[in-house]
């Protein structure tokens, strides 16, 4: 069991309330997490590229059995998604709590239309006989995809612990440093996509 | 609380000091930086087997023996999170013990297969020999959560470290659990041969091993810093603990004339 004070016995201690300027929305720390994602994806990113410079004419005959509508209905949902869980931060940050929830609960709800989507899609392509080991444009979207998807997943399950602390905790600012983190991390699932969606499915051979 | 941090020093050393050796024996004389391709035909491997007997036996021996040497580094850790940090919970130190002991068993079991490979490389089927470097490099692959226990849990302790400068600053505990989490990339190692997936490839050699070194470095040189605090922090409770009760038996003194 911890002590009624969870601060007591350490030396130089910030039991101030966070309320001074932050340059940044959210925890520092987690800044660090999504430029560090940031970076790995982007050199899978460039890598994408560099071997789609070395056989266009593959990377552009298997990009044709993608279906681009799919891929444009969940950049649509997770927009969505993304708007909604700003919109509860700045409820937030008025203190209206139940607005909060009410957004929280749709942003997931929408949310989940982008797993089911996906769900769909790699279903109909496994059942085309199309896995990660056809050929590298598939190695890529399977990979690059489904990392992603694990990213959304996690993500899911952050905006489902923002509502569960919103639902229990009296709001302060270290509840508002929870949310908003929350919300980065799910803009930077978003922002994933807004790049994965163009270069997978829309980018055409020169 | 100064007894409680008593070898911690030697311990914190002992992480770069196996890394060095993991590089140098494990990485370099034992063939494994980089990794012999996933795609290179069988004959390939048994030659470097046999032309390179001695060189992996050298290393791999010396990577088992020094491979503990992360345990002990880990132990260091999970002491700073104990005594720094948990206070009276100490299930995150506990799991950040356990995931360093655990990487332990798969490092050493991968070198035993490498080592059996370099034992008797001339009577053996290059098959056999490919067998055996596969095996080393899926276990050592494929084991990835243990140290990503490890990595998470420790991430998750320093962020709760309350003091103003934590002990471990906060980029670098969310720095090991990205690195911890990104591991779940080797999951596509076994599906390819070749490529950035394949067990020598830019994601899953380059980038998630140098990572995990540069985790090893960077958290090694906090953790030096984080000693001194604590030792401090120790020194202080323990001469504001000898005046109180000095005060203490003053008071008692002067009551009882």
């Amino acid at each position: 069991m911890r002590p009624s004070d969870p601060t007591a016995g350490h030396a130089d201690l910030d039991t101030s309330p966070v309320t001074g300027q932050r340059r940044l929305a959210g925890d520092e720390g987690v800044w660090s997490f999504i430029t560090a994602d940031l970076c790995l994806f982007a050199v899978l990113f460039l890598l994408f590229m560099t071997e789609r410079y070395k056989a266009p004419a593959l990377f552009e005959t298997s990009r044709q059995a993608l279906d681009p509508l799919l891929g444009a209905l969940n950049t649509l949902i997770l927009l969505t998604s993304s708007w909604l869980v700003a919109l509860a931060v700045h409820r937030a940050r008025e203190g209206q709590r139940a607005a909060v929830r009410r957004h929280l609960t749709l942003a997931m709800l929408v949310g989940a239309g982008f797993a089911l989507t996906k769900v769909y899609e790699y279903w109909h392509k496994i059942d085309a006989g199309i896995t990660l080991l056809t050929n590298d444009f598939f190695m890529f979207y399977f990979a690059l995809t489904g990392l992603h998807f694990l990213h959304y997943v996690g993500g899911m399950a952050v905006l489902a612990l923002c509502l569960a602390k919103t639902r229990a905790e009296h709001q302060d600012a270290r509840y508002l440093t929870w949310l908003e983190s929350g919300g980065c991390y799910w803009h930077m699932v978003d922002l994933l996509w807004l790049v994965l969606f163009p270069m997978i499915y829309l980018l055409r051979a020169p | 609380m100064v007894e409680r941090l008593k070898y911690l020093r030697f311990l914190t050393w002992c992480g770069p000091v196996f890394l060095a050796v993991f590089i140098v024996f494990w990485g370099i004389l034992g063939h494994t930086i980089p990794p012999v391709p996933a795609d290179l035909p069988a004959k390939d491997i048994g030659d470097m087997f046999r032309a390179e007997a001695n060189g992996i036996r050298i290393g791999m021996g010396m990577a088992m023996m020094f491979a503990v040497f992360y345990l002990l580094w880990g132990l260091a850790l999970a002491k700073i999170v104990e005594i720094g940090i948990e206070k009276d919970n100490n299930v995150l130190s506990t799991l950040a013990v356990w995931g360093a002991g655990l990487t332990v068993v798969p490092l050493m079991c991968s070198c035993v297969f490498w080592l059996a490979g370099a034992y008797r490389p001339e009577v053996l089927d290059d098959t056999i020999l490919q067998l055996l470097y596969d095996m080393g490099w899926l276990m050592i692959d494929m084991c990835f959560w243990v140290t990503s226990v490890q990595m998470i849990a420790l991430g998750m302790a320093f962020i709760q470290d309350p003091r103003r400068e934590p002990l471990i600053p906060k980029w670098m505990a969310w720095y090991g659990i990205w690195v911890g989490v990104s591991f779940v990339a080797e999951l596509l190692m076994p599906y390819f041969k070749g490529g950035i997936f394949a067990r020598q490839g830019t994601l899953n050699f380059w980038i998630e091993f140098f990572v995990w070194f540069f985790w090893i470095v960077g958290l090694t040189t906090y953790m030096v810093s984080a000693l001194r605090r604590l030792e401090a922090e120790a020194r202080g409770a323990t001469s504001t603990e000898r005046a109180q009760a000095g005060e203490g038996v003053g008071k008692v003194a002067g009551a009882t004339l």
